[in-house]
């Protein structure tokens, strides 16, 4: 092949090569006339004498826009402007005629040097005459040629230009941006209805960004930043309709935000501001307007601005980071900037809050019988959709500011949570000594101490159905907080973890007491459903709350000195006692060697700085209480460790505390304790332990060191008092005797504290000993003045007298000193009457539990109403028939069947009053029997027996009727017992299975062995009459079920027995409560109250509790009691019966 | 009970939240000083670590209340102000 010939260069036939584009910069003058300026302006076809024309005028705007400009000079160009001005009659008016005729010339000959330079004066322009009055009519003028058809496409033209046309691009972007702003705003309007040419591009070119290592040169802004800034100033000065129809603009809207986290930070902050005020606070703007720029993207594009670097605030100035939080803030958490939607609270989308179910449905099925009650454990539709795509976007772990952002959008949209976190899942609570770790803890906190929604729906009042359960509970412990997670935060070695774990549950179990509270609001119309939606909720806490065990263990590991700690510890244990005593008394927990621990420590004066102190003293409140729980605390019993007992060290710290801090709640919690261990006179008008206290202060106060040697002999004499009340009540009498003798008055009345007496019994031996006279001594300081005191309180003279005298004889110092026999005088005992009118503290918190609603005052004595009674009383049926049971645990596991309560249910089924019910259930145990013992479960072989011999004890009974209540809730009741191992009945009801193959339907099993034989395990005596009292009320509820109540039998009727139980005066209110619900369920059976007047004598055994009962709102319960009773029995029959006693008295 | 001070009742109760807070942290990073010395050399130990760390250890302030929150701040005044009265009586 030859070579290619070489062409002609001329000629059509020339293929055509890019011209290489060459910028030359253009020439210029300076401008000193109007004309010139004219002339330099005139329109020519010769690009470089137009491009210097047009290059001077720039030089001589530039000067005028400078400000110290020279006056003069601004008329010469006002001088052009009226020369080249169009006349006023001119349809089509064109300002600068010459300067569009170059444009349009430019355009046509694609001179982009001219098309770029001709807006860039024009900008200048329109910039220059914006700043004065006289000059506005010639800039609208130029803005109103700009909108004519010809300049639009111009100005199309431009913005449409080549991506890497920059220099086109922008100066027009200025010129729109000035002339959308020009006097106010004035044609704005017009200018948005051309936005086809005027806006064209406007997405693409905000996409343009400034590329280079070096920040963006605010001098040399980019093409997107003349972009954004156009769509701002548009923004602004549009009139809502418009700019929703701009807002609308989905691609333009995108633009804005997608590449923001790239911004000079100028910029970003002008679009935050210039969002906030024109778009987000327009109350003209509508909605759906709002919501059309601030959809998810949008939001997820913001909140990148958390991690804004390219901006270094001052001091004094806020950081980008700030500005779009407080942006963020606002859109999402206030319902006018079209984000927040309103929700219905705990209740999901689709639930129907109005619906209403037939009472007989909830009472058959309970809350299935609510088809959505279990709808929403995989997946919450939720009304705020656009929150919900955001908010999985935010670390909250990893910022302060994002945790609030989320925590305030959960605050006003708290349908989110349970939505949140099922989309959420794969974050984890693994405990980890990290920073994300305590961060992510911090956030759950912050969610937890939420506030419950008012009816847990936006209403004024409650819906009729509870909400799902698996809602609240998200809300009360998000998901992640489950209980292998708190139990590993709970042990781990790590004790700040540790502490975070504790702090987390306290604000939890604080939230579900408040969330109890609701569901036991009074103004439900559904109560059954509102009571088991309750009762529901407790148990899924309970499973997702760590055991009490791990409380237990993770306090007793806590360091001596890590008080802060220590305090939350003992106060997440108090609240268990408080709102979940069903979980709190499932372990034995010894309150006493930690209360101990506590004591010496306060005592000891380790503390140096008054507020730990205080600390400490919270802790020790926060003990103090679960003592009052727990059944078996020994308050006058000092342990091996400890000199004194806790009661003597309690009233130790008591008197030794640093001044100015509060020990009311402790001096009450003395006060009530020496009074039930009748130490001191409990009457009303006593002053009680304080006696004690003032005397002792008084001491401490002249002779600290006296104080010191009191202490001892105080404990021995408190110790013994408490041992033996009756013997020294005896004593008492004695010397009542005696004083009558000499004294001759009448003395019968006589009160004086038992301390006294035991004070004067063990003076004695102090006495004796030789090397106690310094006890003696500190001795002789101390009881005349307790002595005093116990005077001037209210007890007799004549006796305390006496005893003082007989006192002195063993007192040398005094002795001598007396004249006459007698207590000192001039002791004047001044005692604030606090106990009279505060409650003691566990008497304070008892009542606290169980609110006494009506305490109206009727001829001084308070009473409790009918209904209030029932609230406090009434339980429920445990074994109402649910003959679903029969189907629902074929499916199950075995786990399930057992943990779950599907075993119990079909159990129940046997006291169903239809016998095919009965048959069915029987052949069902048997089928779950055999599954079990088939099973890995581990405590499988006792539960197969258990239910064996279940039915091997109904096999013949079913067809005659139901089996007795009593042995059916002995079966559900003795089943959760032999699912746990530790439980303190275990060995008893193991023994019982495996007496033999069928059990006595005559006798309900356990009740002798555990009312009257060894608890066998510690002193687990008052739990294991508590799991007896609960399985006989359960057991109780059919007038066959109340005869084998009160059946004659050896040791006296059943009911008899469980009723004497009261006569223990250490029987704590808890069990005293449970057998006034025993005799408030044999209200409900027919017949029942009456037999209880006449074969029990309930009556009396009522007012006798009435009358030993210290606190008077436990009093009205049994008047209350007494008053129910009457209501339901046979009054003509009663009346009979009592010769007309009983009626008159009622 | 002694009766509140003078000086520590008229303290407002932002005072009061703001001097409990600062001894809680005071004694939250005496508590854990072990602890948060390992939170320190984490990994994770980055710019926002700080802010979270001690808003994290704060927040504990809001399990008390207001009253209990007054009645340890104030012991330390409260002691002075009564060893001081104390003083005069004698």
């Amino acid at each position: 092949m030859g070579k290619r010939l070489a062409r002609a260069l001329d000629g059509p036939a020339v293929p055509r090569k890019r011209l290489k584009v060459v910028h030359e910069a253009p020439t210029s003058e300076e401008v000193k006339t109007s004309k010139q300026l004219q002339h330099l302006l005139s329109f020519t076809p010769d690009t470089a004498r137009a491009r210097h024309g047009l290059q001077s005028f720039k030089l001589f705007l530039d000067e005028l826009l400078h400000p110290e400009h020279d006056p003069e000079r601004l008329s010469l160009l006002e001088a052009y402007l009226e020369a080249v001005k169009p006349n006023a009659d001119d349809e089509n008016p064109v300002f600068l005629p010459d300067i569009m005729q170059l444009w349009s010339h430019a355009a046509q000959t694609n001179n982009e040097n001219i098309m770029s330079a001709v807006p860039v004066v024009l900008d200048l322009l329109l910039r220059l005459l914006s700043k004065t009055l006289d000059t506005v009519p010639y800039g609208l003028g130029i803005c109103r040629t700009l909108l004519q058809k010809r300049q639009q496409e111009l100005i199309a033209r431009n913005l449409s230009a080549d991506k890497s046309k920059s220099f086109i691009i922008s100066p027009t972007l200025r010129v729109l941006r000035e002339a959308i702003a020009f006097d106010g705003g004035t044609i704005a309007r017009p200018l948005f209805r051309a936005r086809a040419n005027m806006l064209k591009s406007l997405a693409r070119n905000m996409g343009i960004v400034h590329i280079g290592d070096e920040p963006e040169d605010a001098k040399r802004p980019s093409t997107r930043t003349n972009a954004v800034l156009f769509f701002l100033s548009a923004l602004r000065f549009l009139h809502a309709e418009a700019k929703k129809e701009l807002l609308s603009q989905r691609d333009i809207v995108s633009a804005l935000t997608r590449d923001i986290k790239q911004d000079p930070p100028y910029l970003v902050k002008d679009i935050l501001d210039g969002l906030k005020v024109h778009v987000l606070l327009d109350d003209k703007l509508p909605r759906e307007a709002k919501s059309a720029l601030l959809n998810a993207s949008t939001l997820t594009r913001l909140s990148t601005l958390y991690q804004y670097r390219l901006d270094s605030p001052g001091e004094d100035e806020i950081s980008i980071a700030d500005i779009a939080h407080e942006f963020l803030m606002l859109a999402c958490t206030n319902p006018s900037c079209g984000v927040l939607r309103q929700d219905s609270g705990y209740y999901p989308r689709e639930v129907d809050l109005n619906v209403t179910i037939p009472d007989a449905d909830i009472d058959d099925l309970g809350l299935e019988a609510i088809v959505w009650m279990n709808k929403f454990k995989a997946e919450v539709p939720v009304r705020n959709y656009t929150l919900s795509n955001f908010l999985p976007n935010l670390r909250p772990w990893s910022s302060v500011k994002q945790s609030e952002l989320i925590t305030a959008i959960f605050k006003v949209a708290p349908e989110l949570v349970a939505n949140y976190f099922l989309n959420n899942k794969s974050f984890s609570f693994e405990p980890k000594l990290s920073a994300t770790w305590i961060g992510y803890a911090a956030f759950l906190f912050n969610i937890v101490t939420l506030p419950i929604p008012a009816h847990f729906c936006r209403g004024s009042d409650f819906a009729t159905l509870p909400p799902p359960t698996s809602i609240v509970i998200d809300n009360i412990l998000p998901p992640p907080l489950n209980q292998k997670a708190l139990t590993r935060c709970l042990n781990h070695k790590s004790n700040l973890i540790s502490f975070f774990g504790v702090r987390i549950l306290v604000v939890a179990i604080e939230k579900l007491d408040q969330a109890i509270k609701l569901y036991h609001e009074s103004s439900h119309t559904n109560k059954t459903a509102w009571t088991e939606a309750a009762k529901r909720l407790v148990d899924e806490f309970c499973q997702r709350s760590p055991s009490i065990k791990d409380m237990i263990n993770a306090y007793r590991s806590i360091p001596e000195a890590n008080l802060m700690h220590r305090e939350a510890a003992s106060r997440l244990l108090r609240l268990c006692y408080e709102v979940l005593p069903q979980m709190a008394l499932m372990a034995k927990f010894d309150v006493s060697p930690l209360l101990e621990t506590c004591l010496r420590r306060l005592s000891s004066q380790e503390l140096d700085d008054p507020r730990d102190f205080a600390l400490s003293l919270k802790e020790l409140e926060n003990l103090l209480a679960i003592a009052g729980y727990s059944p078996g605390m020994r308050w006058l019993v000092a342990s091996e460790g400890l000199s004194l007992s806790p009661f003597t060290m309690l009233l130790k710290v008591c008197l030794e505390a640093p001044h100015g801090v509060a020990l009311e709640a402790i001096r009450q919690v003395l006060d009530f304790v020496a009074k039930e261990q009748q130490v001191v006179p409990a009457s009303d008008h006593h002053p009680g332990l304080l006696v004690l206290l003032e005397a002792l202060q008084a001491l401490g106060a002249e002779k600290p060191e006296s104080v010191v040697q009191v202490w001892p002999f105080l404990d021995n004499c408190l110790t013994r008092c408490a041992n033996a009340p009756v013997k020294y009540v005896e004593k008492l009498q004695q010397i009542v005797l005696e004083g009558a003798k000499t004294l001759d008055t009448g003395l019968s009345e006589a009160v004086v504290s038992p301390l006294a007496i035991v004070m004067l019994e063990q003076l004695p031996f102090v006495a004796a000993k030789k090397d106690e006279q310094d006890k003696l001594r500190a001795l002789g300081e101390f009881l005349p003045k307790f002595l005093g005191y116990s005077v001037t309180s209210g007890e007799s003279k004549p006796v305390l007298d006496l005893i003082f005298c007989k006192m002195a004889e063993y007192l040398p110092d005094i002795k001598d000193r007396v004249e006459k026999p007698g207590v000192l005088g001039g002791l004047v005992f001044t005692y604030s009457d606090w106990s009279r009118h505060t409650k003691t503290s566990v008497c304070t918190q008892k009542s606290e539990k169980k609110p006494i609603a009506s305490s109206e005052e009727g001829q001084g004595k308070e009473t409790i109403d009918l209904e209030t009674l029932e609230a406090m009383l009434d339980v429920t049926d445990a074994l109402k028939a649910d003959n679903s049971a029969l189907t629902k645990w074929i499916s199950k596991t075995v786990d399930e069947l057992v943990d779950e309560g599907y075993l119990t249910a079909l159990i129940s089924l046997l006291v169903s009053e239809h016998a095919s019910i009965r048959k069915e259930a029987l052949v069902n145990i048997l089928k779950a029997a055999a599954k079990i013992k088939q099973s890995e479960y581990e405590e499988k072989e006792q539960v197969w027996l258990l239910l064996s011999e279940l039915a091997e004890t109904a096999r013949d009974k079913i067809n005659d009727g139901p089996l007795p209540s009593t042995t059916v809730s002995f079966a559900c009741h003795a089943l959760n017992v032999l699912r746990d191992p530790l439980s303190h009945l275990y060995p008893k009801v193991n023994t019982f299975l495996i007496r033999g193959p069928s059990w006595n339907l005559d006798k309900p099993p356990l009740v002798t062995e555990i009312l009257s034989e060894d608890p066998a395990i510690g002193d687990s005596w008052y739990a294991q009459s508590g799991w007896l009292l609960e399985y006989l009320l359960d057991g109780l509820r059919t007038p066959s079920d109340f005869e084998l109540f009160h059946k004659k039998r050896l040791k006296g009727p059943l009911f008899e027995r469980i009723l004497t139980l009261a006569a223990n005066p250490y029987l704590r209110a808890p069990l005293r409560m449970q057998l006034c619900r025993l005799i408030y369920r044999t209200t409900k059976i027919e017949g029942g109250s009456t037999t209880l007047i006449t074969r029990l004598g309930i009556m009396s055994w009522l007012e006798a509790r009435e009358a030993d009962c210290l606190d008077p709102s436990e009093a009205v319960i049994y008047a209350g009691l007494r008053e129910r009773i009457w209501d339901t029995c046979d009054q003509a029959r009663v009346k009979s019966w009592s010769k007309s006693g009983l009626g008159h008295k009622v | 009970m002694a009766p509140p001070s003078q000086k520590s009742a008229t303290k407002t109760d932002e005072q009061v939240a703001a001097q409990f807070t600062s001894y809680y942290l005071q004694r939250a990073t005496k508590e854990f000083a072990e602890d948060l010395d390992r939170v320190r050399n984490a990994d994770d130990f980055k710019n926002e670590a700080l802010p979270i760390l001690i808003n994290a250890l704060q927040q504990g302030t809001r399990m008390f209340s207001p009253e209990e929150q007054r009645r340890i701040v104030t012991a330390t005044a409260a002691a002075s102000s009564a060893s001081s009265k104390q003083g005069e009586d004698e």
